[in-house]
């Protein structure tokens, strides 16, 4: 078996995946080196800190202190960084954006849940700011929410996308 | 069909391998738990927290007293309503899940050589380690937890202010 960067050519012999605007194949790629960023430099700022990211995870009030926190603060970053460079490098798009879009809508819905609650605590929507402990600091939540739903439809293009260029693929030797 | 099946496996794969090597990182890291029990706090009056906060002290009730005594800024990182109920004499509430608000609100009453000391509810609390990493990520360097907080201030019979402040 020999690694090799491949041009993914179609079946049918055509560089372009075909389809959809949305699918062209420059446009998955840029998709896909934009999400790894994100994700690689998310997971950084988590890994090798796993009581200070369950803390952060446990102040969204859905996860009580115990095994299943600190197992979620152990794994998730590392996650996010294998989904992250397997997206950059193009191995296991499908799988790594399948992982990507179960996060970020488990990301959306507790951050949607955390802004409801100042919200009705009397803090007017586009001034709720806080630190949603996803690595990228403090920010309002309008933008932590817009910034989710942006990846979780990035993540879904990649997942749902026909064809896929620019891949390290793996092919077996014919001889 | 085969895409989501493919899809399926890929991220299985993914999720094996994310498990294998967290665990592994974990168990050689410096800073890894054991994450089938509590991992242990840093106690009250350790002496210093450096293994998760750089510079910054953590302080007995004793030290937190005379520090109260001596004019020291006092920041209390609970919610509004813990801090109405009652707060050490002085304190400023900054709650720490709402920088936006009380940051803007409390950062420009601190200086850069003020000491500085921060509790949450008590020692199971961490809130108040989490604002003094905040505070010396902005350039404050004079910081003190009380890690004992308002629960082991309260308990001792020490004087507690009441209301909003």
């Amino acid at each position: 078996m020999k690694m090799t960067w491949s041009q993914g050519t179609h079946p049918t012999g055509r560089l372009s995946s075909g389809g959809h605007w949305i699918h062209h194949p420059y446009l998955l790629l840029v998709f896909r080196l934009f999400l790894a960023a994100v994700f690689i430099y998310a997971a950084a700022q988590k890994i090798g800190k796993p009581l200070a990211f369950a803390d952060e995870i446990h102040s969204y009030s859905v996860v009580d202190y115990g095994p299943p926190l600190y197992c979620m603060a152990v794994v998730l970053p590392w996650l996010e960084l294998i989904c992250g460079l397997l997206l950059a490098t193009g191995v296991f798009i499908r799988g790594s954006a399948l992982i990507l879009l179960g996060l970020n809508a488990m990301f959306l819905a507790v951050i949607a849940k955390r802004t409801t609650d100042y919200v009705n605590g009397g803090t007017p929507f586009m001034k709720v700011y806080f630190d949603c402990g996803c690595g990228f600091g403090a920010t309002f939540a309008w933008r932590k929410l817009f910034e989710d739903a942006v990846y979780l439809l990035v993540s879904a293009v990649l997942l749902f996308a026909p064809l896929h260029r620019f891949t390290l693929s793996f092919k077996r030797r014919s001889s | 069909m085969k895409n989501v099946k493919d899809a399926i496996l890929q991220a299985l794969a993914i999720l094996a391998v994310a498990i294998v090597v967290g665990f592994v990182f974990n168990a050689f890291s410096r800073n890894g738990i054991n994450p089938f029990k509590r991992p242990a706090r840093v106690p009250a009056a350790s002496g210093t927290i450096e293994m998760r906060l750089g510079a910054i002290r953590a302080i007995t009730l004793e030290e937190a007293r005379r520090m109260v005594e001596g004019g020291a800024r006092v920041i209390d990182a609970r919610r509004k309503a813990d801090f109405d109920e009652g707060h050490i004499p002085g304190a400023i509430l900054f709650d720490y899940y709402d920088m936006g608000t009380y940051g803007d609100r409390v950062l420009p009453l601190l200086a850069d050589d003020d000491e500085i000391m921060i509790y949450c509810s008590e020692t199971s609390c961490d809130d108040s380690e989490l604002l003094a990493n905040e505070l010396f990520s902005r350039g404050f360097k004079k910081l003190f937890v009380f890690r004992g907080g308002f629960a082991e201030w309260s308990g001792a019979g020490l004087p507690v202010e009441k209301g909003d402040q």
